[in-house]
């Protein structure tokens, strides 16, 4: 037990420090980028001269890389991720708001590519047919080319389906194929043949035998289905004009809000990074009784 | 399978090299007088909404597409390769700070982080340079995803009897790595490059979409993608779909060619 808390605290560490070193890349990467010091304020009617001079002053306290960092490190700490240039309201407020609506399309999304994978997966691999594989076989192979924004704007276009049936079928697709393979592969092991062998139904086999051993590879895979999930939102959200951390990342970006966009980057990163702690952890306290 | 994809991939830049070659416009001149048309004898595939001819449009993002996905993907490989190989010969510190940076690559959400980058850049690039820029990024971001098996395979190979005694007849490392790693990494290598085509044309496709990708005038395949946005222009004809049709079919191709490889 004790060892097993071990392991989690040094991958959470780890984790701490991967984000922290992305922070301190994208802080830098931020900073040498041109145009940092350009402020839509400036250029703003409302503001007089003496709040453009106290710009000014602010800009070049924070002009140096270090002071930069050490300031903007400081801030998170205490839980301020700073001001939007383009909003010109706390970004902890923009994140809050539109984190609900992301994590929304995230699970309904998630939940229903993994139904749809799962049924499909063991459906066919249960009892392999050929007119079956050729079914799907041909349909999944076309989806998984298109782009999921050539995917959403299609949808968008023709009227069918909103952001959750794209981000259904990116999810469902994608891992079907790679449920489909795993079950195959264990419905081959001598057990489960010895078990069908024996007469015992293929439903009774499926969920007390073949899901269970399964547990590890699964989660595995839908750590990486969350990743892949992460990155579709932009464009679905963007297309869709869903009002989520995807839409305000892009909006950020092309209005070269930073603030905003470093703080939505690292959340992502942190995000990602405690998802595959989770899995890698999951994984090995499974394998330690057995070692 | 292999041959026919290649065949029939040879065939789509045949074509859109011919295109560019006997057309007499370029990529950005407009035909004001025919905008949004469909199918006519001046323009075989139609116009988009600035009268600029599809059919040259949609050849040079083929072309831009294809050559910037391969060279990005044969960098990618180049740069897995060459730090999966040097942390798997380099001492243990060496190699534990590589597959650490190689991790902290993996973490970033790489459109995120793609966003963050061509955000960064001027405003005033130009068209040709945002080309290159957007590849050479995909191309530094796509690396970390095999660098882990290439430092496995490597290690296995130097941990391997008859590498030993290479090393202890006296060969350098640079001819080890020329001479006996290299060529038993290239099966490797190769599904690793071809995997990773698809991919940054994916990618490219997807941040053109977000208006992040390759600038206008030069044609991408995600600002043809984002054009069709824009509903006004669907009414006019059909054509509009092409780059749509000849994406998904480039990006089927190339999956048959990495799946039989």
């Amino acid at each position: 037990m004790r060892r097993s808390a071990g392991r989690v605290s040094t991958r959470l560490a780890r984790v701490a420090s991967l984000v922290l070193l992305a922070a301190l890349g994208t802080i830098t990467l931020m900073r040498f980028a041109p145009g940092y010091f350009t402020d839509v304020r400036e250029v703003d009617g409302k503001y007089g001269n003496g709040a453009r001079a106290a710009l000014n002053i602010q800009q070049e306290e924070q002009g140096s890389a270090i002071t930069l960092t050490t300031h903007l490190l400081g801030n998170w700490l205490r839980g301020d991720l700073g001001r939007s240039r383009q909003y010109d309201i706390p970004v902890t407020e923009l994140i809050g708001s539109r984190a609900k609506v992301t994590l929304r399309l995230l699970l309904s999304g998630m939940a229903f590519g993994w139904l749809l994978a799962l049924a499909l997966a063991l459906a066919l691999s249960a009892r392999k047919t050929a007119a079956g594989e050729a079914m799907i076989a041909g349909p999944s192979a076309i989806l998984l080319a298109i782009p999921i924004a050539a995917m959403a704007t299609t949808c968008l276009l023709l009227n069918v389906g909103g952001p959750v049936l794209v981000l259904t079928t990116l999810i469902g697709i994608r891992d079907f194929k790679s449920i489909y393979r795993l079950l195959r592969l264990t419905w081959k092991s001598p057990y489960l043949l010895y078990a069908r062998s024996q007469g015992i139904r293929s439903s009774r086999i499926t969920f007390i035998y073949l899901l269970p051993a399964l547990t590890a590879e699964l989660r595995a895979l839908a750590v990486t289905s969350f990743v892949i999930a992460l990155s579709a939102i932009v464009p679905v959200e963007v297309i869709f004009d869903l009002p989520g951390l995807g839409q305000l990342a892009w909006s950020a970006a092309m209005n070269r809000d930073l603030p905003v966009l470093l703080a939505v980057t690292l959340l992502m990163a942190a995000c990602i990074g405690l998802a595959g702690m989770v899995s890698t952890s999951a994984r090995t306290i499974e394998v330690t009784p057995c070692a | 399978m292999r041959l026919t994809s290649l065949t029939l991939l040879v065939m789509l830049v045949a074509a859109a090299a011919v295109t560019l070659l006997r057309s007499p416009i370029g990529y950005a001149a407009q035909d004001r007088n025919h905008i949004a048309e469909g199918s006519t004898s001046k323009h075989w595939v139609g116009t988009d909404d600035l009268g600029r001819d599809r059919g040259v449009r949609v050849s040079v993002a083929l072309l831009i597409g294809l050559a910037g996905a391969v060279s990005a993907s044969a960098l990618a490989a180049a740069l897995s390769a060459t730090i999966g190989v040097t942390a798997a010969f380099a001492p243990r510190a060496v190699a534990s700070l590589l597959m650490y940076a190689s991790d902290l690559f993996l973490t970033l959400p790489w459109l995120f982080l793609l966003m963050m980058v061509r955000s960064a850049l001027p405003l005033t690039m130009a068209p040709m340079e945002s080309a290159g820029v957007t590849f050479l990024l995909l191309a530094l971001l796509g690396w970390p995803a095999y660098t882990g098996i290439s430092y496995a395979r490597a290690l296995a190979l130097r941990n391997a009897e008859w590498l030993i005694h290479a090393r202890a007849g006296g060969l350098r490392p640079s001819q080890i790595a020329r001479y006996h790693v290299l060529p038993h990494l290239s099966p490797l290598l190769l599904s690793q490059f071809l995997i990773c085509i698809p991919a940054c044309l994916v990618a490219e496709a997807n941040l053109g979409t977000l208006g992040l990708g390759i600038s206008e005038p030069l044609p991408s395949w995600g600002s043809m993608l984002l054009s069709l946005e824009n509903t006004s222009v669907l009414a006019g004809s059909a054509w509009v779909f092409l780059p749509i049709v000849l994406l998904v079919a480039i990006l089927l191709l190339l999956e048959l060619l990495v799946f039989e490889a």
